[in-house]
């Protein structure tokens, strides 16, 4: 009877199984959304001018 | 140097087609992209080129803005990719417009911005690499920051990571060894498959500039970390989902790709173990890899 009622107490005290789930992820905003130049490819029509003028969009 | 009229490219089981209904368009591919140019075959999206004049109207709804190179608009169900430069200020020098399963698409190259005189290719990063990504995004496959390897044994590894955590590092390392094949150091197509999931080289490589368009059936995952010895800690699948959706290149704005990909993710870590891999940057940590049974 003593050990029946402990492990009812028990029960009471334990949490409900949740599935994990993604709640929060930690991205790279400039990475992922690919808005930047590669460090070996630039983008556009000047993509040398971009090379020579030292392009603040390089990325990932 | 081969100038195209037009060009079949495939990347990841994807076959673009790109032609010009220009006749002073001249069509060459560059970099690392002329790896993966195939016979012409039917193409799963069409690419036309023409040269125009843009202008910097509007063009529609703006649904999303990169922060750099592009912006995209929504119009009449098409959608509307805006490119400009830093060197060319606010004057677009590209506009691609995609049919709304994005397998079709029409550029639009500013005379203004070019040489028209010059070969050019339409498809130029990012655009190839943003009309992979959002093809794939309704059709089971993602692509990931991550450096691909193949070895003898039949494994294939993906190791991710955002930029700096050791990509290109581990590359170098398998890259030293025989019968080793890398498919890229930086970039990864995920697909399912026949019900296996399959890892394939793009042309988008990183520092080691390894771009293979080749593919293996994907039997780890490992995301990296550095660290001052070698370790490896089995994960999790939330953590792994977690860690390869903050890995990929999503299209943010699309909730039913989005959705999409966090389930393909769910089904991969299923069946794909996945670690924790700290290292060091010397060969004992290819050894420690090669071990896992």
């Amino acid at each position: 009877m003593k050990r029946s009622a402990k492990g009812k107490k028990e029960n009471k005290e334990k949490k409900p199984y949740l599935k994990p789930e993604v709640k929060q992820v930690a991205l790279r905003p400039e990475e992922a959304v690919l808005g930047f130049c590669k460090t070996t490819v630039v983008a556009g029509p000047l993509s040398s001018a971009c090379a020579t003028l030292a392009c603040l969009s390089n990325g990932s | 140097m081969s100038i195209h009229s037009s060009l079949f490219i495939r990347v990841a089981d994807v076959t673009l087609r790109i032609t010009t209904d220009s006749p002073h368009m001249k069509v060459q591919p560059e970099g690392a992209i002329k790896e993966f140019i195939v016979f012409p075959t039917k193409p799963d999206v069409t690419v036309q080129a023409v040269w125009g004049k843009l202008s910097e109207r509007t063009w529609g709804k703006n649904i999303f803005d990169s922060g750099g190179l592009w912006q995209l608009y929504q119009e009449r169900g098409s959608y509307l990719f805006c490119f400009t430069s830093p060197t060319l200020g606010a004057h677009p020098y590209k506009m691609a417009s995609f049919s709304k399963k994005f397998s079709q698409c029409k550029i639009l190259l500013d005379c203004s911005s070019f040489r028209p005189e010059k070969p050019v290719y339409p498809l130029e990063y990012p655009l190839d690499e943003l009309t992979l990504t959002h093809f794939l995004a309704t059709r089971e496959g993602v692509e990931v920051h991550a450096c691909g390897v193949l070895v003898p044994s039949g494994g294939a590894y993906l190791f991710v990571g955002q930029s700096g955590a050791g990509k290109t590092t581990m590359a170098r390392l398998y890259q030293k060894l025989s019968q080793v094949k890398l498919l890229s150091d930086d970039r990864i197509i995920l697909r399912r498959k026949n019900n296996r999931v399959w890892m394939y080289g793009t042309p988008w490589h990183g520092e080691a500039e390894i771009a293979c368009p080749e593919k293996g059936r994907l039997t780890k995952i490992f995301f990296l970390r550095h660290g001052e010895k070698n370790g490896l800690v089995p994960l999790g699948k939330a953590e792994a989902v977690s860690r390869l959706f903050s890995s990929c290149f999503p299209p943010f704005y699309d909730r039913q790709a989005v959705e999409f990909i966090l389930a393909f993710f769910d089904e991969v870590v299923k069946t794909i173990p996945c670690y924790e891999l700290t290292f060091s940057p010397d060969e004992r940590v290819v050894a420690l890899v090669d071990g896992l049974t």
